[in-house]
């Protein structure tokens, strides 16, 4: 029996960004989960230094398996030197965060996509400008 | 004293998630029809049953579909009792820590102690119970 996967998420790349939207709830349902962070694994894998902010505006569940896929696209995101933000984030959601103490692993916004693009830029900025104080040129 | 809990509903499916999808859908229906859970608390108790038997699934019965998970949903007065079995050898909820935050897993039973009135895993019966304080409609 052939199984095709269908997207869970649409990325979109505007500037330095990605949003990685979610395109139901019930992608991220116990049955689909596992795509979820495969699928997200899999663009993160192939998109070194990626600035990516996954987009919760369809969403009003999650469960724990969520959590743990997020912690592990959070883990490769950190390896490949990259950024996460979560937005859209609704108050029942980031209180799942909170429960759990991930709201402190997470950067997690209310607002949506363009809102969390702005800040993800801002975030870019202030860590280049950072750098290069951290490493002034010798001569 | 122990008053008399009433059944209201019970279902055993196989340990898969597909299955275990339906019947959380149809028990979060008859929790509302009966009058256990207020509308604000809707996902907070759909949220604690999907960690339970996901639990069950995954971590009671090894996910091996040829064994069974069965819910049963009871009230007496202002409560309600949900009860969620498996063949599994049985835990301590009441041992298992919060998680570190980089901890990938152990968040279920977090998310239930934190929303639910009482966790106690009944060792003679092999189930999880929780239960919920009901808010009758109109009040």
């Amino acid at each position: 029996m052939s199984e095709t996967k269908e997207p869970l998420l649409d990325f979109e790349t505007t500037g330095r960004v990605t949003v990685a939207t979610i395109r139901t709830s019930s992608v991220l349902s116990a049955s689909n989960v596992a795509d979820f962070g495969a699928q997200v694994l899999d663009y993160v894998g192939r998109h070194a230094g990626l600035a990516l902010i996954i987009n919760f505006e369809h969403v009003d569940y999650l469960s724990s398996a969520v959590l743990t896929e997020l912690l592990r696209i959070n883990k490769k995101i950190n390896e490949v030197k990259g950024r996460l933000h979560l937005c859209a984030v609704s108050k029942t959601i980031r209180e799942i965060f909170t429960i759990t103490n991930l709201d402190r692993v997470f950067v997690l916004h209310e607002d949506g996509k363009d809102a969390g693009v702005r800040r993800m830029e801002r975030s870019l900025d202030v860590a280049a400008s950072e750098a290069a104080w951290v490493e002034p040129k010798s001569t | 004293m122990y008053g008399v809990y009433e059944s209201f509903f019970e279902e055993e499916f196989s340990s898969t998630f597909d299955a275990m999808a339906d019947v959380l859908d149809r028990a979060v229906k008859a929790l509302i029809q009966h009058d256990c859970v207020p509308a604000d608390r809707e996902s907070c108790a759909r949220l604690c049953m999907e960690e339970a038997l996901a639990n069950a699934v995954e971590h009671g019965n090894r996910a091996d579909p040829a064994r069974k998970v069965r819910v049963q949903l009871a009230a007496e007065g202002e409560t309600c009792r949900i009860r969620v079995y498996d063949e599994g050898n049985g835990f301590r909820p009441e041992k298992v820590k919060d998680p570190e935050p980089e901890q990938l897993g152990g968040r279920g039973i977090c998310l239930i102690r934190h929303y639910m009135e009482d966790v106690e895993y009944l060792a003679d019966e092999h189930c999880l119970q929780m239960t919920l304080p009901c808010t009758p409609v109109g009040s």
